[in-house]
């Protein structure tokens, strides 16, 4: 596209442009320093909120975390059991294993107060 | 007169490439003081008007750091110069509309150009050659803000800012081909007004 002849030209163009840029008066320069400045203040402002903003939300997250959890110790819900015998097993079953002496007479001589339930029946019958 | 492959879209809506590292502050910082004189006799050339292109320079600094202060430092000439010159696009678009003032003539058509009257005699030793500086750049500078904006575009970021054909499509947002019309018609425009004050 271009020929010498056009390089040689537009070589002083350039030329006298950079000439251009480095005649820039103290003033002119003044107010490009205060724009770059602004610009890269409004980059660190930005880096703050960005940094406030992800402190908000980790802390957002670790109350709706604790919150849940709380939620959840409150409910009555448990896992399945995993055998057959531990799905028979009842909350009643606790006292016997805790040490309630009554509780445990009352488990060991199951057979006799069954008897003695029949006996009472059938004598007032 | 803009070319008609290029998008007058807005600058952030164009695709770039995502981040691939963050950049620092101190280097973005010295990236703005390399290109802050080139843009702003850039957006000068553009308005006549220093204020008004401190303004703009203004504006496409904080506009450059917002959007693509992140990227890569490699991707930030293109884009940087994206945005000055979306903000020179903004800019001439509200003159047009307003009609306050008309800085540069009437723009020239782009199509009514005769190739052979605007072919450098091979003998001539080109304009700016018998020149002093002072009178040299005083010419320059007229023979620039009579171009039409995408001319001029081409050619201060092609020939003065050195960007290749490819990043000066990126950054005017249009076809490498228009971005080499553009060139070659800023050519033979400047060629001719300047050979005016030999």
């Amino acid at each position: 596209m271009n020929t010498p002849h056009d390089e040689n030209w537009i070589e002083r163009a350039r030329a006298l442009l950079d000439q251009s840029t480095d005649a820039l008066d103290a003033a002119t320069l003044s107010r490009l320093h205060r724009a770059r400045q602004a610009a890269l203040a409004q980059r660190r402002g930005m880096s703050r909120r960005w940094a406030l903003g992800a402190g908000v939300a980790a802390a957002a997250a670790l109350m709706l975390g604790l919150g849940l959890g709380l939620h959840r110790n409150g409910q009555t819900d448990r896992p399945a059991p995993a055998t057959p015998e531990a799905a028979a097993f009842q909350p009643a079953d606790i006292d016997v294993l805790t040490g309630d002496d009554d509780a445990l007479d009352l488990y060991e001589n199951l057979d006799f107060y069954a008897w003695l339930d029949a006996q009472e029946g059938g004598s007032s019958g | 007169m803009l070319g008609p492959a290029c998008r007058m879209t807005a600058f952030d809506a164009a695709p770039v490439p995502e981040p691939a590292a963050r950049s620092d502050a101190g280097a973005l910082e010295r990236f703005l003081r390399e290109v802050e004189r080139r843009a702003l006799r850039m957006a000068e050339l553009a308005t006549g008007n220093r204020e008004e292109a401190l303004d703009l320079v203004q504006d496409a600094m904080f506009g450059f750091v917002r959007h693509y202060g992140e990227r890569p430092d490699k991707d930030w000439r293109p884009l940087f110069w994206r945005v000055l010159d979306s903000r020179l696009n903004d800019w001439h678009r509200r003159q047009r509309v307003r009609g306050r003032f008309r800085i540069w003539p009437a723009p020239h058509a782009d199509d009514d150009e005769d190739p052979i009257a605007s072919a450098p005699d091979p003998y001539e030793p080109g304009p700016l050659a018998r020149l002093a500086d002072g009178e040299a750049s005083a010419a320059l500078d007229a023979a620039l803000r009579t171009l039409p904006l995408r001319q001029r575009q081409a050619f201060l970021l092609r020939l003065w800012e050195g960007l290749d054909v490819a990043a000066t499509a990126a950054a005017m947002r249009c076809s490498e081909g228009s971005v080499k019309t553009h060139l070659s018609r800023a050519l033979a425009n400047l060629r001719r007004t300047l050979g005016e004050h030999q």
